[in-house]
């Protein structure tokens, strides 16, 4: 208890400091600066970190930011058809919370899915005809169908997902795994974010959803741009080639060691070590954006739009490139699911979007003998209403924000294949069996980890604060 | 966290030695706290048996069956000890089921000691007043400058360290140049301070600094993010605000000096001092700064709570230096704060006429015009113009009504039908003809687009005269046809007048209708007016000329409305008309009550002018329509006048800034502790007060935000005092005395020299709470000056150098990186204050966050002013403050953090920003560099020349730019095309480059980012 903050924080120095000086390049005068030491490859976490022999040793978070309806994609509620348009009965809407955007509507016409479901694999895992692609690898997949969080509009429910609370601050899920686990790249972020670019549309995504909190910013999400530079400031200027940037570092790290010489401040040996770092990226990353050696076969599954930079079939294929690279934790966003109005011309959009890159994404992983070991994980903030939003006409209705029940899934990384864990009632709107909890699925995925979410902690202000709060139990039913 | 304290224990415990007396406060109450509070502390729901450790009663009390937490002098005997130390997994403390460790055998040791001592508790540090020690013998006198350095130097002796010498001067101008202004010094004024041979001249140059306005501004930014301030809500779509107006408060009381009690008072209670100035009450919007939301579908109180909430801990962690948060959901499991103290705090700012969904497109009420002085000296010539015009029209009235009179007469006698009705503001006019004026129910008429659309904030009229077959319908409308629709429209339903103005029915909406119902089958004349306040107290509803009582439905701001509908007759909503419509107008203005009245009346102006007994409505009517065209040319003229005085005195009005204050509600909002913190569980009411375990308010201090600001500038308070020159000590030195700046209380860290932080917090108080004298004290004293070289020993022994054995050396913060790079390039814009500016940012950030149009710089100046000016949209903020560990504004952050990471070596590698700085750099070192051009640009930078070492690295690179570029010089060109300054055409492309290039390599190094 008396030296951990300091020790630490010489270790960590040393050994980013070692750790990049073993790869590094032009900076052969630091070897006379410090004793020498085994080279490490990867960026450390924390001693005793994981606490146990880890499933999963990285996560792709498919994130679908706005609240996906269940009803349409895989809550299948046929007694719905003999409901339709009549009012919510009391008895199960239960004085529940409403968002203010439909508290003070008159009535809570139900309204059941315009599309059909069907069973598919020999799971037989239900699924709507919006997802043909997620249909075929159903017995890949493991269904959670009975989550439910505390938080009912968009920025609370995302943070709450992401950090763990509802009130911005935390460090992310991402973060808090850099933390303790570091990673196995040294040319790549441990943990990285993309976003699917937006034609406006949707919820804004904010930067601190990726934040690392009140953990060091090292340990924040480094964001995937699809505009520009893919890290913000990548680039050289243009009239500033690789040869130039070679140069320009190797006099600004001489002079840095030779400051180093007369300071002996560790700051400075970790700053030349970035500096390495970065120029690492520069060459890292475009690398890593370059799909021209990647089979025709693979850009096919993930669909056409994998070409276009900034899709969600580019980012799907990325994230396998991260996770090959070493990245510990990838967050794709893709955004536009809150269909308070218009579901049944905009849901179809979301998934043709979606579908066939995020089946592809666990395919090509499986294939690579890499499913395993990555979890892969899908799903929004909240899940939809049984009842509609707004104008119910014959071709079109809406529904509002529903916490109290929705459907996530994961893949690979230790978690069961082919089951469906937790169910709701006829109306699709109330738990009925295994509640799962944001903070319970929080707890699992630490779990595949190799963590115990109870020993990942951080001192601030006086205390020591975890991802999961002072909540969260393991779903041992749903790991394999 | 508490390494040094733990330095100390070895000494004091060491094997053999007689154990020193240990205390309570600093020894042992750390690791109760630590490890024993959660269940054995302050908050009583979560005490797991009689025994309490953190008062003393509690622990020494009986327990039962003879047993005792803490026997003095008997650690054998004490329950407490038995159970620490017990080997049985069941009985020892902390419970291994909860998984919880052993307590390591020295803290084993410190408790077993102190039982044998006495176990003697003391009030928690903090909580005590300050008091003024004095300064302690030291044996190196002739190094001590002022008694900062006997407090530092006492205990370097006492564990054998010695002190740096004096950092050069070189590296002392800049360190304190940074630390006083936030900016390097120049190298003249450097080289003038190593060429002062007088004893004062270290003195002189902080008082140079102290003086600057410069100075004003470095204070500022860490002020700026302890109040959260932004110029956007935070939350979700993270609309504008405008709240510089307080920046500019902040400044001046910073420029001025204003004593740090005053300073907290305004802040805190302005508005409610007697006789507030504009001043006063703009300071009070220091605690409107916090996120407000604008998402739609929020519950309103849940968010109003959490503003009031946001306020409570601000207040505490500035202020007070503690942390108060856990105490909203239950007591405190630490610290003596229960969840009652923290709702009594809470009271105080839970009485602000305020709503929790908030405006998305500006300032949100309760706010004030906070008009600058030349902008005050402007708005009074302006009203004195709009007097006078007013006056020289009401001086003409005389001549005006006896023209009227002849005009009367003159028209009296007209056979032909002389009509007037208001033309003013007409955007819209539809007579329908007799054949057209039923409706069925079925049948509507398109009236076409007006020009100019309604928007939100735009004043209407919309008016018709009716006869309704029934008494539902719809009889205009512009929007979606659509009851819950987007829309303007006024319908009857149940035969009463009902306008709705809609963007979002559930939310963003207003909807008001008579109290009295129309006549069905009879004619009758319709208006609504709305003034653009979006409120539904701007609406009125007339029916035949008379004003109308109106029963409010629902009463929210709407916004922005742009609808590609036409105006629609007899349709709305879903619904239809059944009846007769005709003479259907909208204005683009308000039509006041004359003017409604006048429409109202059909008879034309000859008939009226006939008339020798006249209702007002027909006085009022003859009246506008006679100033409306048939006035006398002198008269028309003297109303044309006034017309624009008042419309130049308005819109000037409408320009000035406005700011969100602090406002007190009529009738107090009663305050509740609200179970597990949430909104919807009241519980006990609790009323205004400061939480117990502190000194109380005097008994004649207003029980009100006024005597919570008083009780925090009062020389009584132990805690205000001692957060702020912690802070100022943490701003000069990069860690506070008490490591912990946001958090006094016991898990704080206890601080490292509390005598001396108590010394400076009674000083500053003695100084009548003068900043300026504190901050030259901290920055005169011998342990500032000192060099910041640490040897291998001291490194290992003291990393972060708490000790102080040497001078601070740091990473500067993320704004003084870049306001550096400004300065030494002489890019830097030195205006003060004003409204916040928008430099280079890559682009693309803002449509990331949500689409839209995205972020656009400005130009010139703007480009170029210090960072504090930079627009700040707290959901994505400037990417070069991020990278550099600057807060994002989104909350009250007090302690400054540090890392090096990659983003920031790319950040400085490829910014524009930086890359401009360093085109202008060289090119200052092409163009005033001289002999010794290399020299001249690292001399601007470090205030130094290079070494041997260092030159011979710059020159090898500047060698093989200037092979590069010579033989490429294109892509000279290309790389010098950075930020929007002017490149000068005499200089040669490859050349210029070549020290751009160079002028980076100097921005990026290590020293250039540190404060050394």
């Amino acid at each position: 208890m008396a030296l951990p903050d300091l020790e630490a924080r010489l270790r960590l120095t040393r050994r980013h400091f070692f750790g990049a000086a073993a790869t590094g390049i032009g900076i052969p005068a630091l070897a006379s600066l410090l004793p020498a030491a085994a080279p490490v490859k990867g960026q450390p976490g924390l001693p005793g970190f994981p606490n146990f022999p880890a499933k999963a040793k990285r996560v792709i978070y498919l994130f679908q930011s706005g609240g996906p309806s269940q009803m349409e994609l895989f809550d299948n509620k046929p007694r719905l058809a003999q409901f339709q348009g009549t009012d919510l009965p009391e008895s199960v809407r239960n004085g529940q919370r409403l968002t203010q955007m439909s508290a003070t509507q008159s009535s809570f016409p139900v309204v059941p899915s315009k599309f059909a479901f069907a069973q598919h694999g020999e799971s037989g895992a239900w699924l709507s005809e919006l997802l043909p692609e997620t249909a075929k690898i159903a017995d890949k997949l493991t269904f959670v169908k009975s989550v439910h969080t505390d938080a009912i509009n968009h920025d609370p429910a995302v943070t709450f997902f992401q950090t763990g609370s509802q009130i911005a601050g935390r460090p992310s899920m991402g973060s808090w795994v850099a933390y303790g686990l570091g990673c196995e790249t040294s040319d790549l972020p441990a943990f990285v974010v993309m976003i699917s670019s937006s034609n406006g549309g949707g919820q804004p995504l904010y930067d601190r959803l990726w934040g690392s909190g009140f953990l060091p910013t090292r340990y924040q999400g480094i964001k995937f741009r699809s505009v520009g530079d893919p890290v913000l400031y990548l680039t050289d200027p243009a009239g500033f080639p690789k040869d130039n940037r070679r140069v320009f570092l190797d006099a600004v790290n001489e002079i840095n060691e030779s400051h180093y010489e007369d300071v002996k401040d560790p700051e400075i040996a970790t700053r030349i070590s970035q500096y390495e770092m970065a120029f690492r990226m520069q060459s890292s990353v475009p690398d890593l954006t370059d799909f021209s050696k990647e089979p025709a076969s693979v850009l096919e599954m993930y669909g056409p739009d994998v070409k276009k930079p900034g899709t969600y079939a580019y980012n799907c294929l990325l994230s396998r490139r991260l996770a090959e690279r070493g990245v510990r934790f990838v967050q794709l966003y893709h955004r536009d699911w809150d269909h308070h109005g218009n579901l049944p011309k905009d849901i179809p959009k979301r998934c043709k979007e979606t579908d066939q890159a995020s089946a592809a994404l666990v395919k090509d992983l499986a294939q690579r003998g890499m499913l395993d070991d990555t979890l892969v994980v899908w799903g929004g903030e909240f899940g939809r209403t049984v009842y509609c939003q707004g104008r119910l006409t014959k071709d079109d209705y809406g529904r509002d924000h529903h916490p109290r029940c929705f459907t996530m899934w994961f893949a690979g990384g230790g978690m069961k294949p082919g089951i469906s864990y937790g169910a709701t009632d006829d109306y699709g709107y109330n738990i009925t069996e295994n509640p799962v909890h944001v903070h319970d699925i929080q707890a699992t995925l630490m779990h595949c980890l190799g963590v115990e979410h109870t020993k990942l902690t951080y001192k601030f202000q006086g205390r020591n604060f975890r991802l999961t709060d002072v909540h969260g139990n393991l779903v041992k039913e749903i790991l394999a | 966290m508490r390494w040094v304290s733990c330095i100390a224990f070895v000494a004091v415990l060491a094997p053999g030695s007689a154990a020193a007396e240990l205390s309570f406060n600093k020894d042992v109450r750390p690791i109760l706290s630590d490890r024993c509070f959660a269940c054995h502390g302050p908050d009583k729901n979560n005490r797991k048996s009689k025994l309490r450790l953190d008062q003393e009663e509690g622990a020494k009390g009986d327990l039962g069956k003879g047993r005792f937490g803490l026997v003095p002098g008997h650690p054998e005997q004490s329950e407490a000890f038995k159970r620490i130390t017990s080997d049985s997994k069941t009985l020892r403390m902390p419970p291994a089921y909860m998984g919880h460790d052993k307590l390591s055998d020295h803290d084993i040791q410190v408790l077993k000691t102190w039982i044998e001592q006495g176990a003697k508790y003391e009030k928690h540090w903090a909580f005590v007043p300050p008091v003024k020690a004095a300064a302690p013998d030291v044996k190196d006198a002739a190094w001590v400058k002022n008694p900062i350095d006997q407090f530092i130097l006492a205990r370097l002796e006492r564990d054998g360290i010695h002190t740096s010498p004096e950092a050069d001067r070189a590296t002392l101008i800049r360190r304190v140049s940074f630390d006083i202004t936030g900016l390097p010094a120049t190298t003249a004024e450097v080289d003038a301070f190593i060429h002062d041979d007088s004893p004062q001249a270290y003195e002189k140059v902080v008082d140079r600094l102290l003086a600057s306005p410069r100075y004003a501004e470095r204070m500022a930014i860490r002020w700026l993010e302890a109040a959260r301030y932004a110029d956007t809500n935070g939350y979700q779509s993270d609309g504008p605000r405008d709240m510089w107006r307080w920046r500019d408060w902040v400044l001046d009381a910073f420029q001025k000096n204003m004593p740090y009690n005053q300073f907290v008072l305004e802040q805190i209670g302005g508005d409610l001092l007697p006789n507030a100035t504009l001043s006063q009450k703009i300071a009070t919007a220091f605690q409107r700064n916090h996120r407000t939301s604008a998402e739609g579908g929020i519950v309103d109180e849940e968010f109003r709570v959490d503003y009031v909430a946001d306020r409570t801990e601000t207040t505490s962690t500035v202020f007070l230096g503690l942390t108060l948060g856990c105490a909203r959901c239950h007591d405190h499991k630490f610290d003596p704060m229960t969840q009652r103290d923290y709702y009594s705090m809470f009271a105080f700012y839970n009485n602000v006429p305020e709503k929790g969904f908030v405006w998305n497109f500006g300032n949100e009420e309760p706010t004030i015009k906070a008009p600058l002085p030349e902008q005050e000296t402007k708005l009074a010539q302006l009203d004195e113009a709009m007097k006078t015009a007013g006056q020289h029209v009401k001086g003409l009235e005389p001549a005006s009504a006896a023209a009227q009179e002849k005009w009367e007469k003159e028209i009296a006698g007209h056979k032909k039908t002389v009509a007037w009705a208001p033309l003013d503001g007409l955007i819209l006019s539809s007579e329908l003809a007799a054949d057209e004026q039923h409706f069925d129910g079925k049948r509507t008429v398109d009236a076409g687009k007006a020009q100019p659309t309604i928007s939100y904030r735009d004043p209407f009229t919309l008016a018709a005269r009716v006869k309704p077959e029934t008494l539902k319908g719809a009889i205009l409308s512009k929007g979606e046809d659509y009851f819950e629709g987007q829309q303007h429209a006024l319908y009857l339903i149940d035969g009463k007048v009902r306008l709705h103005v809609t963007y979002r029915w559930t939310d963003l909406a207003m909807r008001m209708e008579t109290v009295k119902p129309v006549k069905q089958g009879e004619w009758q004349h319709i208006v609504a007016t709305y003034d653009g306040s979006m409120k539904a107290a701007g609406v009125r509803i007339y029916v035949n000329g008379e004003l109308q009582e109106l029963k409010i439905l629902f009463d929210q701001f709407v916004w922005p409305m742009d609808s590609k509908e036409p105006w629609r007759i007899g349709a709305g909503g879903g619904l239809r008309f059944q009846g007769d419509i005709k003479d259907v107008r909208v204005y683009g203005r308000a039509l006041s009550a004359d003017e409604v009245a006048a429409l109202n009346l059909t008879e034309p102006l000859n008939t009226l002018a006939a008339k020798s007994n006249r209702s007002a409505a027909e006085t009022a009517k003859l009246h506008l329509a006679f100033l409306d065209k048939y006035a006398p040319k002198n008269v028309a003229q003297a109303r044309a006048r006034l017309a624009i005085a008042t419309s130049q005195r308005n819109t000037f009005y409408d320009s000035i800034p406005t700011v969100m204050v602090m406002k007190e509600r009529t009738e107090r909002r009663p305050t509740f502790v609200l179970k597990r913190g949430a909104y919807d569980a009241p519980g006990d009411p609790v009323t205004p007060n400061i939480p117990s375990f502190l000194p109380p308010m005097k008994p004649d201090w207003p029980k009100n935000r006024l005597g919570l600001a008083m009780w925090l500038a009062d020389r009584g308070n132990p805690l205000t005092a001692r957060a702020a020159v912690n802070r100022y000590w943490a701003s000069l030195f990069g860690v506070g005395l008490v490591k912990t700046v946001e958090d006094f209380g016991s898990q704080g860290e206890w601080p490292i020299h509390q005598e001396l932080l108590d010394w400076l917090a009674v000083e500053f108080m003695d100084s009548g709470w003068d900043v300026k004298h504190i901050m030259k004290t901290m920055v005169m004293s011998a342990a500032y000056r000192q060099a910041s070289t640490a040897g291998p020993e001291m490194l290992q022994r003291d990393p972060e150098n708490r000790l102080l054995a040497r001078g601070p050396r740091y990473r500067l913060p993320a704004e003084m990186i870049r306001d550096q790079a400004l300065a030494v390039s002489g890019l830097l814009a030195n205006k003060m204050g004003g409204p916040s500016v928008k430099p280079y940012q890559p682009d693309g950030l803002w449509q990331e966050l949500q689409g839209g149009t995205g972020y656009k710089a400005d130009t010139g100046d703007s480009l170029y002013r210090r960072s504090l000016y930079t627009y700040w949209r707290r959901t994505i903020a400037p990417p070069n403050m991020i990278n550099f560990d600057s807060p994002t504004h989104e909350v009250c952050i007090v302690r400054e953090n540090r890392t090096n990471t990659p983003l920031q070596a790319l950040n400085l590698m490829n910014d524009t920003l930086f890359l401009e700085a360093a085109r202008k750099l060289g090119e200052r070192m092409l163009t005033e560099g001289g002999q010794d051009r290399l020299a001249y640009g690292f001399h601007t930078v470090l205030g130094r020349d290079p070494k041997a070492r260092e030159r011979s690295a710059l020159e090898k690179a500047l060698e093989k730019f200037e092979t590069y570029y010579k033989a490429h010089p294109k892509d000279a060109q290309e790389y010098l095309r950075q930020g929007e300054s002017p490149i000068p055409k005499k200089i040669a492309a490859p050349e210029l480059a070549s020290y751009a290039a160079l002028g980076g390599i100097i921005l990026n190094l290590d020293e250039t980012v540190t404060k050394e």
